[in-house]
Parts: structure tokens; C-alpha cells; sequence
């Protein structure tokens, strides 16, 4: 990866309001030294759209308003359209565990639940944006 | 009631006694805790430092009558009420609302066959953010976290069955432009069966500031129309709903976000202030509309700095409406709060603690004096509380009330050194965060300028590495890590039909109604944006015409245009 840094957009998923997970994460990422832009609420055309304006290496979506099922894998689906499989897409807020097995099978790389370290979410990134870019 | 001045300095220690203490400590200090280990610095949550002991030293200059006095009489930080919960126990208001309005209609009834005392309804995240169920933009969220609400005829199922002249009806309409449709259509409900409009009891959220800095979203109103509604909708009812409560100015939320305990009450407060300017400003009188405001607090773990909080707060207050707004009715100086116990402290780890978190809180507010409250429910890390979840949060409530004796007497906690210390430095940290925010223009530029997010988002980022790096500590999380989590919850999921069904129910609406009255009573909305008056009028129109909320919402985003929110 050389110095390039690792590129993370994040939002918040579709109309949900609470920001602050996403926003934490956002800050704490950067402080893990990712380049990291925080988009707000967005729905899975804008989401994808700003992933490939922005060359994105990592999209993060933030939810707990019980709309992960539906949009998650969508904004999945729209980045394979797009030729855009390379990117990772994680998911983070309050999302029942047994939803995570379709989740999963949709082709969100992780699920993080609201008390992981923001240092583990770090670690996994690393790890697998190492893992496609190299 | 006398008022303050005429009243004597009634000083509750001798200062020879207190001489006396003072030297008394000093010996202590040297020759029984001795200095031989480096002292470590303690804090509340708030950051306010934290002695070993508390001595009448601490509240040496605390006049007993002018400072304390009684319950029911001003400065009111004793309580609002002179019985306080003799006269009547706090109301069990436990938040309900998924699904279509028939589901939570449902869930109404069984709270309140095992002993709710009123309803409180919260909204799925279309019908907060004011899109119709059918809008593309709903798809996935409709009646997931909240009741789905499109119409007249939706509020209308909702409360089927239910006395709402009798049981109070909390809405938990966060933002403005929301709470001014579905107050409509509360009212012109109430009305089409016949209820006196003086008889409806109930509150509205109705916060500018969850539609422009909390719930910050796509397509938010600017902070000034936002404002603007919140207002419109506390004239209104201040004309109109005798007992209803327009506006519950939320530090719930803010806290939530990310803010301590003293800027969740600053905040709320500063809100008040501004509202009570702009009402003025229209000709109003304080004592029209002050007697209905209403607050929102949540309680945090720090147990004694949240009781400490509920009484600073109205201390606070009681001071703005007496000496800044000169209010007169004792009703117009007095805070009534409600009260949730926090949400975000609930781990998703050994789920089963959260109960004893919650009854801490919830013992907290019972202590600090509520009038409402509602305990959160073990699961929420989960999802929505399940029936099981619920019921166990309204027992904890119960037991609260009938077993444990805490509301025998009156503010039990008063005269604790502590406890009064602790309420006086919150109250005046509160005046200061009030007054640098009106360093900086006021609440609403503060909004509009970026600068309340930045103060919640640096606070919500500190909070996170404290507990990273341990300083902040978590039963289960990173203090005595849970090994292997398998505990079992029951997780409640959405009915997976609520979509269909309100679709289907939007698109017989929308063949029944008279559509050129909507068209009409629209346009007339459109037209009375741009006036100096108050909109709720032409909005009950509109809605007894059955025009939906997201039509409604629709005139407010071309008419007053659309914000983003400076949060990055």
C-alpha cells in the first residue's frame, strides 16, 4: 500500500439520526491515520456514488433503526453493479446477531456491535484492504 | 408565599460552628487520612472535582429559606409540588410505537392494563423525518423503531379505545415540523369525537434542535424554520390546550449524543429563553405560555450529580422566569421534567445488568423529583423492548413506588452536604454554559454556526477513549471483561407487513379524499409560510381534509429550503 493512505467513507444509513457511533468512529479512524469522510445521512445510490467519486477503499454504515436488512446489502449490491467488488463495506450500530449470518451472505464483510474497541475495527480494516490490494 | 427580598437570611450554621468544623477538618485531614499516598484526583461525570468529605463548610453560605425553602413554593429545589408524590406518584410512561398504528394500539392497551398511567408513542424514522410510508425515501424503515403515521386515519386507529380524556397521551414528535401535523391531527381527532379540547392532556417533543443538531438527517429545515414551528405550535397550544404540554425540551437526546450532564440542562434552558423571547415578541405574555413548558432529562450512572442536576435545574429556571422574564404565576416559575433513564449506558454485554442500571437511574430520578419517567428496557443494545423487556421496566417502576418507600418524604436528600454542594456548583455551571451561549448569539446561531454539534461530537469522542483507554469503567465491557457473551435475548422484531399494509391504506386515502380541498388547504400552508403568523391553523385544516404528513412536509422543504447540517 506504500503511503497511500486507507480511504473510509462513512454515513449514516438511510433516514436513522443518531450520529454519534458513526461520528466517533470517524474521528477515531483518523486518528488511526485513515483518510476518512464522514458523509452524514445518505441512502445506498448517493452512498456508492461518493464511494467512487472518492476512490474508497472502505465504506462504513452506521445503523440502528432497524433498516439494515434493506439497505445494507442494497448499497452492496449497487458497488458489485458498479464494478466497484474491491471495496469493503462494514456495518456498525445495533443490529440483531442473528442477522448477521444474511447479512454476511449479502456481502457485508463485518458486522461491528456499539461496544467494539474502535482499535479492532482499525485492525480488521488493515487486514482485509491489505488483503484486496494485494 | 413571600417573595425573595422580604424573606430573612435565616444562615443554617453559626459561623463560630463553622470556624470550629474548619479547624476540626484540618486535624483530620493531617492526623487521621494523613497524606500518605498521592492522593488521586476524583471527578464527576460532568468534571466537577469530587472531595473525599463534605463538611457544613461546603454550604456555609446557603440560606435556608432563600435558597431551599419548601416544596411547592419558589426557588422550587426541594420539588414542585408541596406532597410531591403523597399527592400523586410519578406517571408510568413507558414508550410504545412499532408497526402500523393498530399494532401499537396494542401495545397501549397491555401497558396499560398492567398499570401505565398514560401512553407514550414513539414514531418510525419516515414518519419523524415527515415522508409518507410510501415514499421511495421510507423504504425499509416503515414501522421499524417507532409507530408508522401517515394521516389523520392513522391517528386515529392509534388511539382507538383510548380515554384520551383521561390518560395522558405523550408524542414523542421530535422534530417541529412534525409535531405541528400530528398535533393536528391529535387535535382534530379529539374533536371529531367530541372531546373538549381542554381536557386533552398530553406533551409534544417538538425541540428545534432534535430536527437540526440531534436527529440531524437528510433534508433538514433550516434552524430558524425549525425554530419558528416550535413556536408556532407552543402559541397554539397555549391558546387552545389548557393541559397540554407543547414542548419538552429535550436533554434527553442532546445527552445522548454527547453532553455532559451540566450542557444537557444549559442547552434546554437556553432553549427556553429563546422561545420565551420569540413568544414575547409576538405579543405574547410569559404567563400565557409558561405554565406548559415542559423539560426532558436523562439520567446517567453518576447517581448523586443526577439527583444534584434534577434540583439545579430548577433552581436555574426558576430564576429566568422570576428575574428575567418576570413571570407571576407560581406555574410559570416551576419546572416539571420527565425523565428516561439513559440508553446509552446499556451494554449489549450480560445484557441482564442493564435492569440494575436502569433502577439506579430511575431511583435517581425518583430522588430528584420527576413527574414522569421511563425505565429503559434490558434489551435495547438489542433492539425495540420485547413485551417481556417492557413489563419487567414498568415492575421496576412499581417497586419504586410501593416497596421501597422513597417517595414517603419529600426531596429525602436535602441537606446533604453533598448533595447541596453538588446542586450549587451544577446551577452554576449551568448559568455559565447559558451565558456562553449567549455570548455567541444565542441558541439558535449556535445551531446555525456549527458550534453546539462541535461541543456534542468532542464531547462524544473524549467520552469514547476514556473508555478505550479504561479510565472510564464498564461492568462487563472493560472491567471484568464478560467471557464468552451467550446470554439469550429475546429479540422483539418489527412486523415485517407494516409497509404493505400503510401502503395500501395511503393509496385507498388518497383515492377517497377530496383532493382538490387537500390541493387547496396545501397551497394555503405554502402561502402562510412566508407570513409572520402562526401556521397550526391552516395545518388542522389540511389535515382534517386528510392531506398526509408528507405532503405537508413537502410545502415546508420547497417553501422554507433545506440545511445541511455542519457536522463533519
Amino acid at each position: 500500500m506504500g503511503d497511500k493512505k486507507i480511504k473510509v467513507i462513512m454515513t449514516k444509513l438511510g433516514l436513522d439520526i443518531h450520529w454519534r457511533g458513526a461520528l466517533v468512529v470517524s474521528r477515531m479512524l483518523r486518528d488511526e491515520g485513515m483518510e476518512v469522510v464522514f458523509l452524514g445521512n445518505q441512502f445506498p445510490e448517493q452512498i456508492v456514488n461518493a464511494a467512487i467519486q472518492e476512490g474508497a477503499d472502505v465504506v462504513g454504515l452506521s445503523t440502528l433503526g432497524g433498516n439494515h436488512l434493506t439497505l445494507g446489502p442494497k448499497v452492496v449490491q449497487l458497488l458489485r453493479e458498479k464494478g466497484m467488488d474491491d471495496v469493503l463495506v462494514l456495518m456498525g450500530g445495533v443490529i440483531p446477531e442473528e442477522d448477521f449470518p444474511a447479512l454476511k451472505a449479502a456481502g457485508i464483510a463485518e458486522i461491528f456491535g456499539p461496544e467494539t474497541r474502535i482499535g479492532d475495527i482499525a485492525n480488521f480494516i488493515r487486514k482485509e484492504v491489505g488483503k484486496i490490494i494485494a | 408565599m413571600s417573595s425573595n427580598n422580604t424573606k430573612p437570611r435565616t444562615q443554617m450554621f453559626d459561623s463560630e460552628a463553622i470556624r470550629q468544623i474548619e479547624s476540626e477538618k484540618k486535624r483530620w485531614e493531617q492526623e487521621t487520612v494523613k497524606n500518605n499516598e498521592a492522593e488521586k484526583e476524583y471527578y464527576s461525570d460532568s468534571g466537577i472535582p469530587i472531595k473525599l468529605l463534605y463538611t457544613p463548610d461546603d454550604i456555609k453560605d446557603l440560606d435556608y429559606l432563600s435558597d431551599l425553602g419548601f416544596s411547592g413554593e419558589s426557588p422550587y429545589v426541594r420539588g414542585i409540588y408541596p406532597n410531591m408524590y403523597r399527592g400523586r406518584l410519578f406517571t408510568v410512561r413507558q414508550i410504545a410505537g412499532y408497526g402500523t398504528p393498530e399494532d401499537t394500539n396494542d401495545r397501549f392497551k397491555f401497558l396499560l392494563k398492567n398499570g401505565a398511567t398514560g401512553t407514550s408513542v414513539v414514531l418510525d424514522l419516515p414518519t419523524i423525518r415527515g415522508y409518507d410510508s410510501d415514499d421511495p425515501e421510507a423504504e425499509g424503515h416503515v414501522g421499524a423503531a417507532g409507530v408508522a403515521i401517515d394521516s389523520l386515519e392513522d391517528v386515529e386507529a392509534l388511539y382507538d379505545g383510548i380515554p384520551v380524556d383521561e390518560v395522558s397521551s405523550n408524542i414523542v414528535t421530535h422534530l417541529p415540523s412534525t409535531t405541528v401535523v400530528i398535533m393536528a391531527m391529535f387535535v382534530v381527532m379529539a374533536e371529531k369525537r367530541g372531546i373538549p379540547l381542554e381536557k386533552l392532556s398530553g406533551t409534544n417533543q417538538n425541540d428545534f434542535l432534535m430536527e437540526t443538531t440531534i436527529g440531524s438527517s437528510l433534508e433538514v429545515l433550516p434552524p430558524r424554520a425549525c425554530f419558528r414551528l416550535q413556536c408556532d405550535a407552543i402559541e397554539y397550544a397555549s391558546k387552545n390546550l389548557p393541559r397540554w404540554n407543547p414542548v419538552s425540551y429535550n436533554g434527553y437526546n442532546l445527552r445522548e449524543a454527547g453532553t455532559t450532564a451540566v450542557q444537557e440542562v444549559a442547552v434546554a434552558l437556553a432553549n427556553a429563553i429563546a422561545t420565551s423571547e420569540e413568544l414575547i415578541r409576538r405579543g405574547n405574555k410569559i404567563d400565557d405560555f409558561a405554565k406548559r413548558l415542559s423539560f426532558f432529562w436523562n439520567l446517567f450512572n453518576d447517581f448523586f450529580e443526577e439527583i444534584a442536576k434534577c434540583r439545579a435545574s430548577r433552581l436555574v429556571y426558576q430564576e429566568i422566569m422570576r428575574d428575567r422574564f418576570h413571570a407571576k404565576h407560581a406555574k410559570s416559575q416551576l419546572m416539571r421534567f420527565h425523565v428516561q433513564t439513559a440508553g446509552i449506558t446499556l451494554t449489549k454485554v450480560e445484557p441482564l445488568n442493564n435492569i440494575a442500571r436502569s433502577a439506579i437511574q430511575g431511583l435517581a430520578a425518583v430522588l430528584g423529583g420527576a413527574q414522569s419517567l421511563h425505565i429503559d428496557s434490558y434489551d435495547e443494545a438489542y433492539s425495540a423492548p420485547t413485551e417481556e423487556s417492557a413489563l419487567i421496566s414498568i415492575r421496576t417502576q412499581q417497586i419504586l413506588q410501593v416497596e421501597t418507600n422513597v417517595t414517603n418524604t419529600v426531596d429525602p436528600l436535602a441537606g446533604s452536604y453533598y448533595i447541596e454542594s453538588l446542586t450549587k456548583e451544577i446551577a452554576n455551571r449551568i448559568r455559565e454554559y447559558i451565558a456562553l451561549i449567549e455570548s455567541k448569539g444565542g441558541l439558535v446561531s449556535c445551531v446555525e454556526s456549527g458550534w453546539l454539534h462541535r461541543e456534542i461530537a468532542d464531547f462524544a469522542y473524549q467520552t469514547q477513549q476514556d473508555i478505550e483507554s479504561g479510565q472510564r469503567k464498564i461492568v462487563g465491557l472493560n472491567y471484568f471483561p464478560t467471557e464468552g457473551n451467550k446470554t439469550q435475548v429475546n429479540v422483539f422484531r418489527y412486523p415485517e407487513d407494516a409497509e404493505r399494509k400503510q401502503k395500501e391504506k395511503l393509496r385507498k386515502l388518497r383515492e377517497r379524499r377530496d383532493n382538490t380541498k387537500v390541493e387547496q388547504t396545501l397551497n394555503m400552508i405554502r402561502q402562510k409560510c412566508h407570513e409572520d403568523i402562526n401556521l397550526m391553523p391552516y395545518i388542522k385544516e389540511a389535515v382534517a381534509a386528510y392531506a398526509t404528513l408528507g405532503e405537508i412536509e413537502e410545502v415546508f422543504r420547497q417553501e422554507f429550503g433545506l440545511w445541511q447540517f455542519p457536522l463533519a
